[in-house]
């Protein structure tokens, strides 16, 4: 197929092929960063959390008037709880991974730094905390009973020991020797002792980019009840009984003691929704506006080269009069569409790169692959062939008579 | 000439059915993509209090120093955007503003009389007395309390009235007494509805959502060690205990101040860098005296009301505006160009180049106007589409407003009129010589 | 009425220059019917679009009703068109768009007439061609020689001083033709000053001379008064 010539007789329509490179060219650099966005999201809303989320629910307590005895209240919840049919353990904490809201300190290496070596989210319990969350222990040990102590949301103290998550271990001890250590925690002048590593916790947080996806991973538990107005007690059911417990769960507590409020009880797999609701939905916004863009290119091709096709059509006829077949009137049209595709989808990819440049510099987003851009280019290009088809199958059924009539 | 060519053009658009259905439906979608984030983009950063936004200031101080390891919290100016207890305390003591006040966001259990109902948490706002002016909160029965009731710490409390419908029926219940965690609390007033979208006089939370529940002394509540909501940020170790937070450099609470004119904003300036230096000398601070007052619009986009999300959003849609022209463009210049010979039939009949250009403009514009109309109900339904998706803190702005509507029809005869310049363009230069010579 | 002296049209391209019309000169009278004649691509048709300013001349002068045409700009030209010439044209071109009624309106619209007198101007242009019943009526539901009439009620509207037609009876048959012709002799007949653009020698003898273009110049002229009779070829 002679390119040449195409190419010749399109300088009669030079605005109509630019407007449909153009298209196509801004179609592909949305569909790449949109896409590559709505992939982000997703993943992101995929993170584990560390814990074993099915089976789980958290309860959000708070004690009404001021009374003196929590810390005996909450412990006798918690046997309470755990004494229940359906529970296989029960613990009371002062926040829970994916909730965004929660308690974060520093952590240092030497007591008096001036600056913090790491930052951490701290999550108080004792020693059921673990089970409760479906943690893994993969080094050291879980706390003892005894060394559970009771602390309040302005209690200033440090813990004796501490676990902690790899991850956070690794950053303090690249070499790995974390197990046993002492470090300094909340600013304190006193050693603690790490004493266990989980697999993985992450922060109650959940957004995207700066100190929220830089410390994701970063978690200590600190052998503490947390006694204070306000706790969450999370319960981990047998398997198939997590409705059943809900409802069990709330009204046992209130036969405990009716002077507490019991705001809200729910599966932990509903805080994770909560949580990623928000990612989740750009996500299907992106992917709807992506799809609608490439549905409103593919139908600007159709008009265009409809519109085009019915401007030759003698000419077409003249072809045809002089020899040639269908599929060459076909083949006509398609790599007209394929030349200005391929333009079109050149500048794309520059675009494409260039917008994901620009986002990377204001939103804090991922760079972009190239191979990615380069990809959409390909199956921009796809659709643009599979969107002229039909106009072009319309110009190979022109018949050659055409070429004989005088209008 | 105006009503001539207006029916010319409903007459073509209606000979043409699938292309004109093609470019109403190309500008619709457009329109009512962009226009759906326009929407929400406008509403986030819509001046919640106009008329009143340059004379409220929110006030800021730098009470950790530029050696601080700060938290993860600080902006970029490395300034806190909260005051501590102390500094607070000081500000309102001094009083050199017409009117302000320090606030802070708690939550309590309120347990209604009737014992039959359950217990249930309402979210408490704790400022002093001036809030309610400064703000020009709307009362429905009753008033704010005094600031006699301030200084005495009174168990007094101002309810929404969304409270006071659910707790009495929406009658008027000042005078009436609500138990808050265990204690006594006497109305004193009943607001009207109050919803200042952002919330901007304290963005630490959801930023949209609705406010308090019901409001209480400041110092009522510091009194009550009523738990700190929001976000609480402690530099450095701190004392144990309630008391040791209020002695701290813990900031945790909101203060804002108002200031009606420029010389009263400037000399408030001039009295807080003082309070600064006055500290530094007596040895809290070991740094230069850094504080700031910002009004609302400023506070707002300092503290970054809009989220990336939505910005990338906004632009996402604008674009997919600009590939549905595009693509308009080309449909409209399909149809100029396959009616050529119509235009050329006209000029040789005595139409002058600007009679063809207004006709070809006008009918852009009627396909701009229909355009409008589909884009508005696709607008609709897209603020439909975000309120089920997002989070509800978005979904309370999804409402089309008059604004709204009349920036939906201008934007869509603008645009619609820009992509139909070139094909009118080319219109005006077809030479009727050679359309009727070719046979 | 139509005057041109000394006439040259010549298209330019990259490497060559070809003359449609050279050193052309004609001169119509008020209330004469002139048919211009020539092989194809002869230039009459360039001739009649010149005459109808519907394009620029490179050399000689044009005088139309007095008037020297040189240096209009479009508008004016525009306006010249409007107020004194009616086109006849072979295709018809009529708009599609329209009805009959709309159709013949077109030129009155760009003349500013009030709508009182624009409806007074097609009724009464309309009864003259013999279509007032079918002013609702859409093009294509009209005979090829209904559209021709329509075409010249559009051409009669403004009260032009001159018609011109190109091939005014190409699209039609026989019938048709003979139909459009007596309405071209009888509107000569009643005063209108008639160049009519044809190859077909019997028309061209129907009108009252004839001038034959070949290659751009004028060849032949014949001016002999002619017995104008419908039907009838006389030749004297």
């Amino acid at each position: 197929m002679q390119i040449l010539p195409i190419l010749s007789a399109m300088r009669r329509n030079k605005v109509g092929a630019v407007l449909i490179a153009l298209q196509i060219a801004v179609t592909l650099a949305i569909l790449c960063n949109g896409l590559f966005i709505v992939h982000q999201r997703l993943a992101l809303s995929h993170r584990p959390s560390g814990m074993v989320e099915t089976d789980l629910f958290a309860i959000d307590n708070e004690w009404i008037g001021d009374p003196t005895d929590v810390s005996s209240r909450i412990r006798a919840d918690l046997a309470a709880l755990r004494a229940l049919p359906g529970v296989v353990d029960a613990a009371n904490t002062d926040q829970y991974p994916l909730t965004n809201s929660g308690w974060s300190e520093g952590i240092d290496l030497k007591a008096d730094q001036q600056t913090r070596s790491a930052f951490m989210s701290l999550y108080m319990g004792d020693e059921h905390l673990i089970d409760t969350l479906g943690l893994r222990l993969v080094a050291g040990r879980n706390f003892e009973p005894s060394e559970i102590l009771d602390r309040g949301s302005t209690d200033r103290v440090q813990p004796a020991t501490i676990i902690v998550t790899r991850a956070l271990a690794d950053k303090l001890f690249p070499d790995g020797s974390a197990l046993g250590r002492s470090i300094y925690v909340e600013g304190g002048k006193q050693p603690t002792q790490i004493v266990g590593i989980v697999e993985r916790l992450q922060t109650p947080w959940t957004g995207t980019g700066g100190w929220q996806e830089k410390y994701f991973e970063f978690s200590v538990i600190e052998p503490y009840q947390f006694v204070d107005t306000g706790s969450w007690y999370l319960v981990r059911t047998k398997p198939g009984q997590l409705a059943a417990v809900m409802q069990s769960a709330s009204k046992r507590l209130l036969e405990l003691d009716r002077n507490r409020l019991i705001q809200k009880i729910e599966p932990v797999t509903d805080t994770r929704v909560s949580a990623y609701r928000d990612d989740r939905g750009l996500a299907v916004i992106l992917a709807v506006v992506c799809a609608a863009l490439v549905g409103v290119t593919a139908c600007g091709i159709v008009g265009l080269t409809s519109y085009w096709v019915s401007q030759r059509r003698r000419q077409i006829g003249i072809r045809r009069a002089l020899g040639a077949t269908r599929g060459a009137i076909l083949r006509y049209f398609q790599t007209e569409n394929l030349l200005i595709a391929t333009a079109g989808a050149l500048v794309g990819i520059g675009l494409a790169i260039a917008v994901n440049l620009w986002m990377v510099t204001s939103f804090a987003m991922p760079r972009l692959s190239p191979v990615w851009a380069v990809l959409g280019a390909l199956l921009v290009l796809v659709l643009g062939q599979l969107a002229v088809l039909w106009p072009a199958l319309r110009a190979a059924s022109v018949p050659p008579a055409l070429a004989t009539r005088s209008a | 000439m105006f009503a001539y060519y207006f029916s010319l053009a409903v007459r073509s658009l209606k000979r043409n059915v699938v292309l004109t259905v093609l470019m109403i439906v190309a500008i619709g979608v457009g329109i009512g993509a962009s226009m759906t984030t326009l929407t929400v983009f406008r509403a986030m950063g819509s001046d919640p209090i106009p008329g009143k936004s340059a004379e409220l200031f929110a006030v800021q101080i730098d009470n950790w120093g530029p050696d601080s390891s700060g938290s993860t919290n600080g902006k970029q100016d490395r300034m806190q955007n909260q005051l501590s207890y102390k500094d607070a305390m000081n500000l309102m003591q001094a009083h050199p503003a017409k009117a302000q006040s320090a606030m802070y966001a708690s939550s309590l259990a309120l347990t209604p009389a009737n014992p039959d109902l359950q217990a249930f948490r309402v979210h408490v706002r704790a400022p002093y007395t001036d809030f309610f002016a400064m703000f020009e909160v709307p009362f429905l029965y009753g008033a704010p309390w005094s600031s006699a009731d301030d200084a005495a710490h009174a168990e007094v409390v101002v309810l929404t009235r969304a409270l006071n419908d659910k707790l009495f029926s929406g009658a008027n219940s000042v005078g009436k007494s609500i138990t808050l965690d265990g204690h006594d609390y006497r109305v004193v007033g009943v607001m009207n509805d109050w919803e200042p979208i952002p919330k901007f006089y304290d963005l630490n939370d959801e930023k949209f959502s609705k406010g308090a529940d019901i409001y209480v002394p400041f110092t009522r509540a510091v009194e009550r060690h009523m738990a700190i909501e929001g976000n609480l940020n402690c530099k450095d170790n701190s004392e144990s205990g309630w008391e040791g937070r209020l002695r701290s450099e813990c900031v945790w609470v909101q203060f804002w101040a108002e200031l009606p004119t420029a010389a009263a904003a400037a000399d408030y300036r001039r009295f807080l860098q003082n309070y600064a230096a006055q500290q530094q000398a007596s040895g809290r601070f070991h740094w230069p005296p850094r504080t700031s007052i910002k009004n609302v619009r400023e506070w707002l986009a300092y503290e970054d009301v809009v989220s990336d999300e939505f910005r990338i959003l906004v632009l996402v849609s604008f674009s997919f505006l600009f590939v549905c022209l595009l693509n308009a463009m080309g449909l409209m210049l399909a149809k100029t160009m396959g009616r050529a010979r119509d235009i050329g039939v006209r000029r040789a009949l005595g139409a002058d180049r600007s009679a063809i250009f207004a006709q070809c403009l006008i009918e852009s514009g009627v396909i701009g106007l229909a355009g409008a109309v589909v884009g508005l109900l696709l607008t609709g339904l897209g603020l439909l589409g975000l309120r089920t998706m997002l989070s509800r803190d978005i979904a309370n702005l999804t409402h089309l407003d008059v604004i709204d509507v009349v920036i939906v029809i201008v934007l869509a005869v603008s645009t619609t009129l820009l992509a139909g310049l070139y094909p009118t363009w080319r219109a005006t230069h077809i030479q009727p010589a050679w359309q009727l010579k070719a046979q | 009425m139509l005057k041109m002296t000394h006439l040259s049209k010549a298209y330019r391209t990259e490497v060559v220059e070809t003359y449609a019309l050279r050193d052309f000169s004609i001169h119509v009278r008020p209330g004469e019917f002139v048919a211009v004649t020539g092989p194809s691509g002869s230039g009459k048709t360039t001739f009649l679009t010149i005459a109808g300013l519907l394009e620029e001349f490179t050399g000689g002068e044009y005088q139309l009703d007095g008037a020297d045409v040189r240096g209009l700009n479009d508008n004016q030209r525009s306006r010249l068109r409007n107020e004194k010439i009616g086109f006849i044209f072979q295709a018809f071109n009529l708009i599609p768009d329209l009805n009959v009624f709309d159709n013949v309106d077109v030129p009155l619209r760009y003349r500013g007439f009030n709508g009182a007198e624009r409806r007074r101007r097609i009724q009464k242009s309309l009864e003259r061609v013999g279509l007032s019943a079918r002013s609702k009526h859409y093009p294509a539901e009209l005979s090829g020689g209904q559209q021709q009439r329509v075409a010249i009620a559009r051409a009669l509207a403004g009260e032009p001083r001159l018609l011109l037609a190109d091939e005014p009876t190409g699209n039609l048959d026989t019938q048709m033709a003979r139909g459009v012709m007596e309405l071209l002799e009888e509107l000569h007949r009643d005063g209108a000053t008639i160049v009519m653009v044809t190859h077909d020698p019997e028309l061209a003898i129907r009108a009252q001379r004839e001038v034959h273009i070949v290659d751009g110049q004028v060849v032949d002229l014949v001016a002999q008064p002619r017995l104008v009779r419908s039907g009838s070829q006389a030749q004297i």
